[in-house]
C-alpha cells in the first residue's frame, strides 16, 4: 500500500517536473536570443520579391524603384512600441531614398486604424500572409528588413527602440562586399556589429 | 530503496511519454534517422511507418507503464526498449557520429555522441532497476490511481506533442 502511494506521487512529480521542463525548453528556444537572431534574412541575400495592392489599391513591389525599401512587419500591437513608431516617423521624413511599406501578415483592419492613430498614416499598408512570413523567416514583430532596388537585403532585425532602426539603417547604407576580404576589413575580428544581420 | 526503484520505473515511463510524443510531432525528421539505421532502397515508403510504429509504441509503453506499475512483465519490455536505445545509441555513435538522433524530436537537438550513449546506458541501467526492485502485488493500484495517472500522462504526452511541433518551425540557422 505505501509502495503504491509512494509510485503515485512520485510519478505526479515527475509527470509535472517534465510538464515545466518542456514549457522551459520551448520558451527558451522560442524566445531566447539565439532563437530571435536566427529570425530575418542575412545581409546579401536575395529577399523574396512580391507585388501586392495596399489598401488604397495601388500596386507596390519589392524590390521597389527607390534605392532602398523598408519593409515593416507588425500589426496593432505597434501601438506597444512607441520608440519603434518615433523612428519610423522620423526616416519617413528625413530620408527620400527610402520606401517604407508596412507589411501585414493578414487582413487587419485594426492595424490600419492603429497606424492611423500613431501618426503613420501616410505609410502604405500592405495585406500580406503568414507565409510570406515565412519567407521572410519573420516570426515576432515589430521586425524590419531593408532591401536595396537589386532586392538584396541590407539589414534586418527585431526592433524595439527607434535607435536600433536608425542603427540598422545606418548599416543599409553600407555597400554589400560579398568577398570576404572587404568584409573582413569593415568587420575587424570577423564580427559584425550587433544588429547586422 | 523502493522509493528509487519506483522513481526509476516512473521516470523511464515519463521519458518514454516524452519521447514519443515529441516523435509523433515530427514523423519526418524521426523517418529520416530510421532510414538510416535501416538504408534499403525498397523500404523508401515504410520509413515513416516505421517512425510512427517506434513512437507510438513508446507512447503505449509510457503510458502502460505509469498506470500499471502492477503488470510486471512490462518492466521486462521497457528494459528490451531500453537496451534497443543504448544499441541504436552505440551504433549510431560508430555510423553516424555527430548527426542528429531526434530522440526527443524537436525537443532536442542532441546528437550520436558519446554522453548519448552513456545516457541510454543509464536509461538501460534505470530499467533493469525497475525490474527487479519492487514485487507487483506491493505497488497494485484501483481504478482510481489508474485513471489519474492516465491523465497525468496523457498531459505529458499533449505537451510534448505540442511543444515539439511548435519548436519544429523555429528555424535553425537562417537560410544562406
Amino acid at each position: 500500500m505505501i509502495s503504491a502511494v509512494a509510485f503515485i506521487a512520485v510519478a505526479i512529480v515527475l509527470c509535472a517536473a517534465a510538464v515545466m521542463a518542456i514549457f522551459g525548453i520551448t520558451n527558451v528556444a522560442m524566445s531566447g536570443p539565439k532563437a530571435i537572431e536566427n529570425d530575418g534574412l542575412h545581409r546579401g541575400l536575395a529577399a523574396p520579391a512580391w507585388s501586392l495592392p495596399d489598401s488604397s489599391g495601388r500596386i507596390l513591389a519589392s524590390p521597389s524603384a527607390k534605392p532602398f525599401q523598408l519593409m515593416v512587419f507588425t500589426d496593432h500591437s505597434l501601438k506597444s512600441f512607441p520608440s519603434v513608431v518615433d523612428g519610423l516617423k522620423i526616416l519617413a521624413s528625413q530620408t527620400t531614398d527610402l520606401e517604407i511599406i508596412v507589411l501585414l501578415a493578414q487582413d487587419n483592419a485594426a492595424a490600419v486604424g492603429v497606424l492611423r492613430l500613431l501618426g503613420l498614416g501616410d505609410l502604405p499598408v500592405v495585406t500580406g500572409t503568414p507565409a510570406l512570413y515565412g519567407r521572410y523567416n519573420v516570426r515576432v514583430t515589430p521586425f524590419v528588413i531593408f532591401v536595396d532596388s537589386a532586392g538584396r537585403v541590407r539589414a534586418s532585425s527585431l526592433v524595439n527602440h527607434e535607435w536600433q532602426i536608425m542603427k540598422l539603417w545606418r548599416l543599409a547604407n553600407i555597400p554589400l562586399s560579398p568577398d570576404p576580404v572587404s568584409r573582413a576589413r569593415r568587420f575587424p575580428g570577423g564580427r559584425q556589429p550587433a544588429g547586422v544581420v | 530503496m523502493d522509493v528509487l526503484v519506483l522513481g526509476a520505473k516512473a521516470a523511464l515511463a515519463v521519458m518514454l511519454l516524452v519521447a514519443g510524443g515529441a516523435k509523433l510531432a515530427d514523423l519526418t525528421g524521426f523517418a529520416a534517422v530510421v532510414r538510416l539505421f535501416i538504408p534499403l532502397r525498397g523500404l523508401a515508403p515504410a520509413y515513416k511507418y516505421l517512425a510512427t510504429t517506434v513512437a507510438v509504441a513508446e507512447v503505449i509503453l509510457g503510458g502502460a507503464s505509469l498506470s500499471f506499475p502492477a503488470v510486471e512483465w512490462i518492466n521486462l519490455v521497457v528494459l528490451a526498449a531500453g537496451c534497443a536505445f543504448a544499441a541504436v545509441s552505440v551504433l549510431g555513435f560508430a555510423r553516424h557520429r555527430g548527426k542528429s538522433c531526434r530522440c526527443f524530436g524537436a525537443l532536442s537537438r542532441r546528437t550520436f555522441d558519446v554522453p548519448g550513449i552513456v545516457r541510454s546506458a543509464l536509461i538501460a541501467a534505470f530499467a533493469g532497476v525497475a525490474t527487479v526492485g519492487v514485487s507487483g502485488s506491493a505497488v497494485r493500484l484501483g481504478a482510481a490511481a489508474q485513471i489519474l495517472l492516465l491523465a497525468a500522462a496523457v498531459l505529458v504526452l499533449a505537451v510534448s506533442f505540442t511543444a515539439a511541433k511548435a519548436l519544429a518551425t523555429v528555424p535553425q540557422a537562417r537560410s544562406r
